[in-house]
């Protein structure tokens, strides 16, 4: 703490020996405005709305980039089957089934860029039970009575059938936070 | 003496960066799209017999009870969000899927009182405030 003391007290002692105080107060008042302004700046601001967000990197070696592997990272918070190993793909329902409009919606982190992604898992539905790939990660997932954060119930909502098939997990844009269930 | 005022106004500079917002500004299309979007779409208008629609939602706010309402309902109470984010998320809600912004708009102070009033029959009130509205045109 002394040495620290020392140096804090030579530079500052050093500074008022070799410099006028209103040019130091003027430079002083142009670093704390332009600190200040700063965050207010619009830089990279764009990114975070989910609107303007752009896509997800997927370059991910391994079971996190696979899409029809349970460990794929859009499926961090998944219960049922994977739609990309029933006829569809992991954001397309297979043929002759409808994606509910109505989801289950959370937050997973992409390993590629170490971002938190927003991602809708949408049930495709309207025939019987795919039966592959079945996986159940449930991070981030709560009890029935947290609905909106629940898995277990049927999100065939808003379809002319409720007769489950499989689950797309799609990316709505990037997650300024991860939900806060995590 | 340059370098060492450049050390001084670097250190000023870091420090006023400090007192800035350590989180990141969450807007309210983000809380919308996380919390609100899976039952209400993106597009606001929920689906029939299941979620309401939130299209037209500022005739709510025609009266007190209504603007209460849009606070207490179950979804918007107990979104996991604090009462600023929360007050800012319906202050764009209700201009994003209505018409008049609400005016005044909502606090943090507000939110706060009728959040902590839950509805024992949501469904019940919004039937009434609505039957008391224009029957013209009521949302769906």
């Amino acid at each position: 703490m002394i040495l620290l003391d020392r140096w804090f007290e030579g530079m500052t002692r050093g500074l008022a020996r070799r410099s006028g105080r209103r040019s130091f107060l003027a430079r002083l008042g142009l670093g704390l405005v332009g600190g200040a302004a700063v965050p207010l700046l619009p830089v990279a601001r764009a990114a975070q709305d989910p609107a303007r967000a752009g896509a997800a990197p997927e370059n991910i070696d391994g079971p996190a980039g696979d899409p029809q592997d349970c460990e794929y990272w859009r499926y961090c918070a998944i219960d049922g089957l994977l739609c990309s190993c029933c006829g569809g793909s992991h954001t397309s329902c297979p043929p002759g089934t409808e994606m509910a409009p109505v989801t289950w919606v959370g937050t997973c982190r992409n390993p590629a860029d170490g971002k938190d992604y927003i991602i809708s898992y949408n049930d495709c539905c309207g025939k019987t039970f795919c039966g592959r790939c079945f996986c159940n990660r449930n991070e981030g997932e709560r009890p029935a009575y947290h609905w909106y954060r629940n898995n277990d119930i049927n999100w065939c909502y808003g379809t002319k059938s409720q007769i489950y098939h499989c689950s797309v997990a799609v990316v709505l844009g990037v997650a300024v936070e991860g939900q806060p269930e995590k | 003496m340059r370098a060492e005022l450049r050390r001084l106004l670097l250190a000023v500079w870091c420090v006023s960066l400090i007192g800035a917002p350590a989180v990141a500004e969450v807007s309210p299309r983000h809380d919308y799209v996380l919390h609100c979007s899976g039952c209400h779409r993106a597009d606001g208008t929920g689906a029939p017999d299941d979620i309401p629609s939130l299209i037209g939602i500022d005739r709510f706010l025609r009266s007190p009870e209504g603007r209460a309402y849009l606070i207490r309902a179950p979804g918007v109470a107990q979104a996991p969000v604090s009462d600023e984010r929360l007050a800012a998320l319906m202050n764009w809600v209700v201009v994003e899927f209505g018409a008049d912004a609400p005016s005044p708009g909502y606090t943090a102070v507000e939110v706060g009182v009728w959040r902590a009033r839950p509805l024992r029959d949501p469904t019940e009130l919004r039937a009434r405030l609505l039957a008391s509205d224009a029957p013209s045109d009521e949302p769906r």
